[in-house]
């Protein structure tokens, strides 16, 4: 029995090493050459319902397999950089921008004509119209209830001109036509009038007005092939631009571990990563030499739109002080956070708007010597805490720390990393605290005015981005070196922003983010409109969207208001004048800490693929998520034969 | 042998109403739990997503939007309301649609990542254990030879590697220094399930890592085990008896030491069978491998209520039938022992 | 009593190697754990040591990408979860021999409520309930998380036990303690204590795998306090700052020692006190 024991043992081993050497040999994709095709990182991961493709019906947990990128289209987008010609606002379905009516209750658009969707039908107004009645029936489906509160009727006008009319006046009802990240796409008709329910629909395959279809997808939801339409000068993209995308195929792919994406693009079978923590995409960059990053070299990340920010609920004691808001923004050295959170590579901003894309121009440019001239008081004692020196404070650390090369010039590091934040004052933050009655304790630590010690739990995402961790244990080490008894808890993203919404943790903050802009746009509405105090919910009741920290401010609620009158198109300057009075009140209030903006370390393979954007030519978001990544596959050159 | 029908007939009675008491626990915990989290239904998570996106909701649209998927998701009503109405679905056979992949149904969704799950998991669970338990009995037997003391060496030093580490440890060597094996998925991107060869050759490419990885971790475990436990029935009176008695030392290892050491053995197997349908989360990370780890994470990240109740009521309802199985299935294998619950 | 456990200890030091071995390398492993205590650093504070310095003589085992000694984390990190698992084994392995040892031998209407107990805390899939229950007290700190896995912790090994105790009761021996007249108590004492206990030491070393390999596993998906250093933790961070694409070496190897070190010591010593207290192992002379 011994004997046919080991017998046994060899029968097995030698299974095993049969199955083994059918695994051998190297794989590549069964009937696309790898040079025609593009892989690139679908940051979703693995898609539960991967034959689900009906964005409007809901139930699909990732819109970044390609369908909103490649295959959806919708009227306008804009860009959060430079946009493909110069331009931010990108007319695509649509011929021109939206027409209003003097009082904003009629809006009327001009599509673009020539358009087929990829199964050879026309795109007319009809589908338009179509998009609009069906989500109008249906306040259940993603876009529905806006559409049901706005749109009073939609009327064609002719074959590619359709007229809204609104419910109410409105001058921003286009932006729900406008993607940013995403926006509602236009639903093809033809597809959809044969169907009964519109929300149980698979819109498998998807059609689309885009330049690729789908060709084939992974049942399991971690990859989606799209090949470029045979028509490709009919789609959205070929119509507006007459240009054939380079990539006859793209490939998401959803990669849950970073190792894997790194060791993935090191060996060429990745083109572009969504997203790394920092040491991973800067290591990739100092061994690659294809690699292409936003900027080439520190700090390498495409900034986002997004402004990650300390935000408190102001309804919970003593987050609804002024004085606490500040003294926690004072106790955090900010050189310390941008270093452990990012390597050094976070692109800060003092002020309520994020530093990206033109907002440097509009914003930080024109607010500077405001900022510069702030004074805080305490008691007697006066205080200018902006300090335009952090940026280059920063870079020394970096230069120290890692040993990164970094420019010398103070005015290219400004344009890197920021252009200031507010000063490390514990001392003020000290004064700040004491004079709202505030006391320390004999071991250094922070009372409360009513003599119990000062708990602050800072609630962040988990293993999702390390970066926001990694910020969120930064700050927590400020706090508690200030003396005040500070952790992280970290928890996955939809609990965190539950949380956040509800906000009824005591002696929580949130780390995250409520402020969004469209980078490309000075209109400041997009995230602001919901700081208005109608739309204002106590703790316990989730908040309508961006006023998690339950701000109330009269003088923010008349400059929103001035805001609504604003003509998106016209008024850019006043929106501008209006968004610089935005940030001095927030500066004054400090209503949340903002931090730095949320940096991508979108990472791009020049091994098969060249033209990428880039800081140099910043002509669309590298960040492969993003709907008007799209505008990036006409652009995109096959590298030249190795 | 009628008496024992009887007897057995009676056992099984009481048994299965054990079993069936026990998944109703199940349940009803697994169906409490989630719903007593503060601040999270599906409808809240879903409009969250949408924000947490980046898309556009507008904040006068947001509400009749929440509104309209709670009516949606069927999720009004009382919290004992729901509970009645999940019952009376769960006899019909409908675990309901999924929330946040609505409206497919969950039974969809766990009989997509089912089959790789269970293929992969207990494949890994059956091979490891066969390996573990052989080698843990020969060497409980032959405690002093070289290769037994090598062995539980190895075992003890593999087992409490993290397995994040250790698999991907795996994964650099053999996916992307040696290239001999993909670096991940279920089958090679780009071919369409289906039951030809080129699909079978790289399905077993692409299990073979993982299983790898599971099957090195269990075996060790297994090994440990069944050294443990025969190496306490080598030093039993019946088995130095059967020595003196110049019995053959292959009819005293099978006969004797192996098969005084199975109920445990067994026992554990079957558990760990049972467990096959928790799926692996860091298994599927690390492989992308599709499965009901990251299923039921997500699930459970999205308060997919549905979604959630249908895993756990699937690994539910299966350790529940492989306890009762093993308790059945005993006396077979250990003679000695007999049917004493019920009738006792 | 402490002087009888003395001289089996010093008795045991003599005879096996095994347990030198073990000795050998668990005491090492305590001190270094229990020197945590003396630390000159806050275990939740980080960038005070240079970044990425590979083990030199003022960092033994370097630092890590928080700007962290190892040689203090790793103490900080062995100390946690050496109390963790330990927490988690003793609290289960009591649970589990009481309701392993009374089901098996008393059998009939409390073996089945117990197994019914048992089973009902076997099939709840653990892992989803832990979540949940992470989710539904919002702050779980260690010390919590312990006492839920122990919790979870002993079915298994209860119906293990009893499987034994089961197969214990149908042998001869029992049979002829009971026609003797031994008092039940003595006669588990006695007789099954020496058989359960290779059980409960495997177990032992099984569930300080699993409560240990669970803490890393919630870890590495960051569900547990991130900032209290922790085997699962020190790989959370290792991971998260991309140790192993950046070639820090030593940020995992550290960590991958001591544990292994940790549970071949734990092993080689259960393994001869298993043999020590089996009372054939003197008879046995092969």
């Amino acid at each position: 029995m011994v004997r046919r024991s080991l017998w046994w043992l060899v029968v097995v081993f030698s299974v095993v090493g049969l199955v083994g050497s059918i695994a051998l040999a190297q794989e590549v994709l069964p009937g696309v050459p790898r040079s025609e095709v593009i892989i690139i990182e679908d940051p979703s991961g693995r898609s539960l319902d991967p034959g689900r493709f009906n964005l409007w019906g809901g139930g699909v947990t990732s819109w970044s397999t390609g369908v909103q990128q490649v295959c959806l289209g919708t009227l306008w987008y804009i860009d959060p950089d430079e946009g493909i010609e110069g331009d931010p606002w990108i007319n695509l379905l649509a011929a021109e921008p939206p027409i209003y009516n003097e009082n904003y209750t009629e809006m009327t658009v001009k599509l673009r004509q020539g358009i087929t969707w990829s199964d050879g039908v026309a795109f007319t107004a009809d589908d338009v119209i179509f998009t609009v009645e069906t989500l109008k029936a249906h306040p259940e489906m993603t876009w529905g209830a806006y559409m049901q509160v706005n749109v009073e009727e939609v009327q064609k006008v002719d074959d590619y001109t359709v007229l809204f009319k609104l419910k109410k006046p409105n001058g921003r009802f286009h932006t729900i036509f406008t993607v940013r990240w995403s926006a509602c796409y236009i639903m093809p008709k033809h597809i959809f009038e044969k169907v009964e329910d519109p929300v149980a629909f698979a819109f498998n395959p998807p059609i689309g007005t885009g330049p690729y279809v789908l060709k084939t997808y992974d049942t399991n939801g971690y990859w989606f092939l799209w090949e470029l339409r045979e028509d490709w000068d009919k789609s959205d993209l070929g119509v507006a631009y007459g240009k054939k995308p380079a990539p006859k195929y793209i490939l998401y792919k959803g990669i849950a571990s970073p190792e894997k994406k790194v060791m993935d693009q090191m060996a060429h079978e990745l083109d572009i990563i969504h997203d790394l923590p920092p040491e991973g995409a800067i290591t990739l960059s100092q061994n690659n030499p294809y690699c292409v990053t936003w900027f080439d070299g520190w700090p390498w990340a495409h900034p986002d739109p997004t402004l990650p920010a300390v935000i408190m609920n102001h309804e919970h004691f003593p987050y609804n002080l002024k004085e606490v808001r500040w003294a926690l923004a004072l106790a955090i050295d900010m050189v310390q956070v941008a270093l452990q959170a990012y390597n050094g590579c976070a692109t800060i901003s003092p002020i309520h708007v994020p530093p990206t894309g033109l907002y440097p121009g509009w914003y930080f440019d024109k607010i500077e010597p405001w900022l510069k001239e702030f004074t805080l008081k305490v008691g007697t004692e006066e205080l200018k805490p902006y300090d335009p020196e952090i940026p280059v404070k920063i870079a020394e650390a970096v230069k120290y720390a890692f040993g990164y090369k970094i420019p010398d010039d103070p005015q290219e590091i400004k344009k890197l990393v920021g252009y200031g934040w507010w000063k490390y004052a514990p001392d003020v933050a000290a004064k700040l605290l004491e004079s709202a009655g505030f006391k320390k304790d004999k071991g250094g630590k922070w009372l409360l005015p009513d003599g119990k010690p000062w708990k602050i739990s800072i609630l962040c995402e988990a293993a999702t981005r390390s970066v926001m961790t990694r910020a969120a244990a930064a700050i927590a080490e400020q706090w508690r070196k200030f003396g005040i008894d500070a952790q992280i808890e970290a928890v996955e993203p939809s609990m965190l922003w539950t949380r956040m919404n509800y906000g009824e943790d005591p002696n929580t903050v949130y780390w995250a983010w409520c402020i969004e802009t469209w980078g490309g746009h000075p209109d400041l509405f997009w995230f602001l409109e919901s700081w208005h105090s109608e739309y204002y919910r106590p703790t316990g009741q989730t908040v309508v969207a961006k006023n998690p920290m339950r701000y109330k401010s009269e003088a923010m609620d008349k400059i929103i208001e001035q805001l609504r009158q604003t003509d998106f198109f016209k008024d850019q300057e006043k929106m501008i004048e209006l968004g610089l009075e935005y940030i001095k009140i927030c500066v004054e209030d400090m209503p949340i800490i903002p931090v730095f903006s949320y940096n991508v370390f979108t990472v791009c393979d020049g091994y098969y693929w060249t033209g990428y954007p880039t800081a140099e030519d910043p002509y669309t978001n590298p960040v492969p998520n993003w709907g008007n990544t799209r505008f990036m596959f006409i652009k995109l050159q096959p590298a030249e034969k190795k | 042998m009628g008496g024992f029908l009887k007897f057995f007939i009676r056992y099984l009675g009481a048994r299965l109403i054990v079993c069936f008491l026990v998944i109703f626990v199940g349940v009803t915990i697994t169906f409490l739990i989630p719903r007593l989290i503060p601040g999270s239904n599906p409808a809240e998570i879903a409009v969250r997503r949408l924000q947490m996106a980046g898309a556009y909701l507008p904040p006068e649209s947001v509400e009749p939007m929440r509104e309209a998927l709670l009516k949606l998701y069927g999720l009004e009503g009382s919290m004992i309301e729901q509970y009645f109405r999940y019952w009376r679905e769960l006899l019909k056979g409908n675990l309901g649609p999924s929330f946040a992949s609505f409206p497919t149904p969950v039974v969809v969704l766990i009989s997509r990542s089912l089959p790789w799950t269970v293929g992969l998991l207990a494949l890994t669970a059956v091979v490891s254990w066969v390996i573990g338990t052989l080698l843990g009995g020969v060497a409980s037997y032959r405690g002093k030879r070289l290769w037994v003391r090598v062995f539980e060496m190895f075992s003890n030093a593999v087992r409490p590697i993290p397995y994040y580490i250790f698999a991907l440890t795996l994964l650099i060597i053999f996916a992307y220094v040696l290239r001999w094996f993909p670096a991940g998925g279920a089958f090679q991107v780009g071919i369409v399930p289906s039951f030809s060869s080129t699909f079978v050759k790289s399905v077993i490419k692409h299990g073979f890592l993982p299983a790898l990885s599971l099957i090195i971790i269990g075996m060790g475990a297994w090994f440990l085990n069944m050294r443990n436990l025969a190496s306490g029935v080598t030093h039993e009176d019946f088995v130095i008896f059967a020595h003196q008695m110049k019995i053959k030392e292959s009819t005293i290892l099978k006969n004797y030491v192996m098969k005084t050491a199975m109920p445990a053995q067994l026992t554990g197997l079957a558990l760990q069978l049972g467990t096959v349908f928790s799926g692996t989360i860091i298994t599927e990370i690390v492989f992308n491998y599709p499965g009901l780890g990251t299923l039921a994470f997500t699930a459970i990240m999205q308060s997919d209520y549905n979604l959630i109740m249908g895993i756990t009521l699937c690994s539910i309802v299966a350790v529940a039938f492989a306890t009762l199985l093993v308790d059945l299935l005993l006396p077979f294998v250990d003679p000695r022992i007999q049917y004493t619950g019920g009738a006792g | 009593m402490s002087t009888a456990i003395l001289t089996v200890t010093t008795r045991l030091f003599r005879r096996d190697v095994r347990f030198r071995v073990s000795l050998i390398i668990l005491i090492p492993l305590i001190i270094f754990a229990v020197i945590a205590l003396f630390s000159p650093y806050d275990a939740r504070s980080s960038y005070y040591a240079p970044i990425n310095r590979p083990p030199s003589l003022s960092h033994p085992f370097g630092t890590n990408g928080r700007g962290q000694d190892l040689f203090w984390l790793m103490s900080f990190a062995l100390k946690n979860s050496l109390v963790f698992g330990l927490q988690v084994a003793l609290l289960s392995r009591v649970i589990a021999m009481i309701v392993g040892v009374i089901a098996g031998y008393k059998g009939g209407v409390t073996d089945q409520i117990l197994i019914f107990l048992c089973d009902s805390f076997i099939v709840l899939p653990i892992f989803p309930i832990l979540i949940f229950l992470r989710l539904l007290t919002r702050e779980m700190d260690l010390a919590t998380l312990a006492v839920v896995l122990a919790f979870f912790g002993w079915p298994w090994d209860a119906r293990l036990i009893r499987t034994q105790v089961l197969s214990l009761r149908e042998r001869k021996f029992t049979i002829t303690a009971i026609f003797s007249g031994e008092n039940t108590w003595d006669l588990i004492f006695r007789e099954y204590l020496l058989h359960i206990l290779p059980i409960v030491f495997a177990t032992t070393i099984n569930n300080m795998l699993w409560s240990l390999g669970f803490e890393i596993t919630l870890s590495v998906l960051g569900l547990t306090p991130l900032d209290i250093p922790t085997m699962g933790t020190v790989t959370y961070w290792a991971i998260q700052q991309q140790a192993m694409v950046m070639g820090i070496w030593w940020w995992i190897l550290f960590p991958v020692i001591f544990i292994i070190l940790l549970f071949t010591s734990l092993y080689l010593l259960f393994v001869s006190i298993t043999d020590f207290i089996n009372p054939r192992e003197r008879v046995l002379t092969r």
